[in-house]
């Protein structure tokens, strides 16, 4: 414990104070300590070359962080309603319907990377030449369609997991609430949003808590779809972690690599705070 | 209408709506396996359906599932694969177990510390402790001459220790649904607390122990960034490997999509056969609160 992640995270909190790149490598922690220069080079600093596309990073990891955090919840409450009644084939259904969820994930980059191509892809194919929702073939894999390219397979692949939960959430909900709202006349809409959503509060909450912490460190998927790790995403593909990470192991430009993630932590607790706070007021009222 | 018509008209239309939804879902995956049975230049021309023969026949490339074992040294991969996760798993669960054990049990001094920096441990990006972790791995191999980056030890090693934390969030929570009076009663009739732990807790403690391992397991072969830097060509996983069908020198979209689906196999089939109890078990937490 004390020495895989302590002293690791202590090392890369003080990495971020070093000019650390493949000439001082050799020295490590005895590299020159530069004080606050790499965190000026990632924040202020127009003209350092880590800056390049990491406006877009940021950019793009809150909107792949809140879509996909949403979009798994919205699909995951969908499709936990509808199979939260008594039908014929029940836990098949439920089964069936957990499948891309043990789908791995970088297989989920390299499928996807195959659906979403131009000529041939599953995605243009049914769009245009069957359903005809389309006019023309759309490249995905280029300009702005490409956030879309990412967002989607992540989707897919983790709102099995919200639909489980959910579910088991919605076990827990009393019949008796949906009687008495019965009696006084509530219809569908009304009972979800008086009786379900609230019940499903613990529920929800611990999704998208993950939700937010597991999306803005996503790295598999991305960085599957896009030239299997060797090519750079595009400036709407790319994420926080890809970024560091070409930064890091292909620049060789550990410092202000490791200053980026330091900041990135700091948001991201800072984040998490916001949210347990909001979460323990609503409690109280 | 009557009520009960207009009840079950509006069911058939939900579960309409429910099966198309469902094989939206499960298309992609579908679309995986019928790629990988395309020959190489069916996906580069972008043709949509099996390429023909002379004779008009469809040609399905079966052949794909031979060759990919060749192209690449897929089977190395994929025992490299199965060494790492299931070391993980039983080196995890073994730690995680006795760990979470005595967190739900004995009091003692910093217990509740523990347990918060076990939940932030999560919080921390990856990618910091992926590259001192390289530099540590280089460092202690030039000062000791033992080889640690590029070993099985070196990466088991990590992995068991990303996963543990998180493992003992989950079993605590299973220890602590274990009712207190059937260990009283085992202490009444004689046991020392260890017996008690070996032969009360730990039986009842199994679903949850197994369904946290699977998910270690799952987790773990899912793993590439620590993969891709702390492994080397003898040891390299999956998901680093299935990279080299496309690359410099050639572009076997089809085998990759072979070797896709024989790596999503050995997953499926662990999920299909222990589903209730990994069900059981991540919804256990959930519904707590």
């Amino acid at each position: 414990m004390l020495l895989l992640h302590i002293f690791p995270i202590a090392q890369g909190i003080y990495m971020a104070f070093l000019d650390l790149n493949q000439f001082t490598l050799q020295r490590y922690l005895l590299a020159p300590f530069v004080g606050l220069d790499n965190f000026y080079a990632v924040l202020i600093d127009p003209g350092s070359p880590i800056r390049i596309g990491l406006f877009e990073a940021v950019r793009n990891t809150v909107i792949y962080t809140v879509v996909v955090t949403i979009g798994t919840l919205v699909v995951g409450m969908i499709v936990a309603l509808m199979v939260h009644r008594n039908f014929w084939g029940r836990s098949l259904v439920r089964t069936l319907f957990m499948f891309p969820w043990i789908v791995p994930t970088y297989v989920t980059g390299l499928l996807w990377g195959i659906m979403w191509l131009r000529e041939g892809g599953l995605v243009n194919v049914m769009l245009v030449d069957w359903l005809h929702l389309m006019p023309h073939k759309v490249s995905w894999l280029t300009g702005t369609n490409t956030i879309w390219a990412i967002i989607i397979p992540t989707i897919w692949r983790f709102w099995p997991l919200s639909m489980l939960m959910l579910l088991a959430g919605l076990q827990t909900i009393p019949e008796e609430l949906y009687e008495a709202a019965d009696i006084d006349g509530a219809g569908p809409w009304r009972k979800f949003w008086v009786i379900t959503w609230p019940m499903l509060r613990p529920v929800w909450f611990i999704l998208i808590l993950f939700g937010l912490i597991y999306n803005t460190y996503s790295f598999n998927i991305v960085i599957m779809m896009f030239g299997f790790g060797a090519g750079f995403p595009g400036e709407w593909g790319d994420l926080m972690m890809t970024n560091i990470f070409r930064n890091s192991f292909q620049l060789w430009n550990f410092g202000t690599g490791a200053a980026a993630s330091v900041i990135l932590l700091i948001v991201m607790i800072m984040i998490v705070n916001v949210w347990y706070r909001y979460f323990k007021k609503a409690e109280d009222m | 209408m009557p009520y009960y018509v207009r009840k079950r008209i509006i069911n058939v239309i939900i579960s309409i709506i429910m099966l198309i939804i469902l094989a939206i879902t499960l298309l992609p995956v579908g679309w995986m396996v019928f790629s990988s049975l395309k020959s190489s230049t069916d996906i580069a021309i972008g043709r949509v359906g099996l390429s023909r023969n002379l004779a008009g026949q469809p040609v399905v490339h079966w052949e794909n599932y031979v060759d990919m074992w060749k192209n690449v040294n897929f089977g190395l991969y994929l025992k490299n694969s199965l060494i790492i996760c299931g070391s993980t798993m039983v080196l995890a669960m073994i730690f995680s177990t006795l760990a979470a054990y005595a967190l739900s049990r004995f009091r003692f001094p910093g217990a509740d510390f523990f347990s918060n920096t076990i939940l932030a441990t999560q919080m921390i990006p990856a990618i910091m402790y992926l590259i001192p972790l390289y530099i540590m791995f280089v460092k202690f191999t030039v000062l000791t001459g033992i080889p640690v980056k590029g070993t099985f030890t070196g990466i088991i090693l990590i992995y068991s220790a990303f996963f543990i934390p998180f493992s003992i969030w989950i079993l605590r929570g299973f220890f602590a649904s274990i009712p207190k009076e059937l260990e009283e009663a085992a202490l009444i009739d004689g046991c020392n607390p260890f017996q008690v732990f070996r032969h009360v807790a730990l039986p009842l403690a199994m679903p949850g122990i197994i369904a946290t391992g699977i998910y270690v397991f799952l987790t773990a072969w899912d793993e590439l960034m620590f993969a891709w830097v702390l492994t080397n060509a003898d040891t390299m996983t999956i998901p680093v490997g299935i990279r080299l069908f496309v690359g410099n020198y050639q572009n076997r979209f089809d085998l990759m999509m072979a070797a896709a689906t024989v790596a999503t196999l050995p997953v499926v089939i662990l999920f299909f056969m222990l589903q209730k109890h990994i069900v059981k078990g991540l919804t256990a937490g959930a519904v707590k609160g």
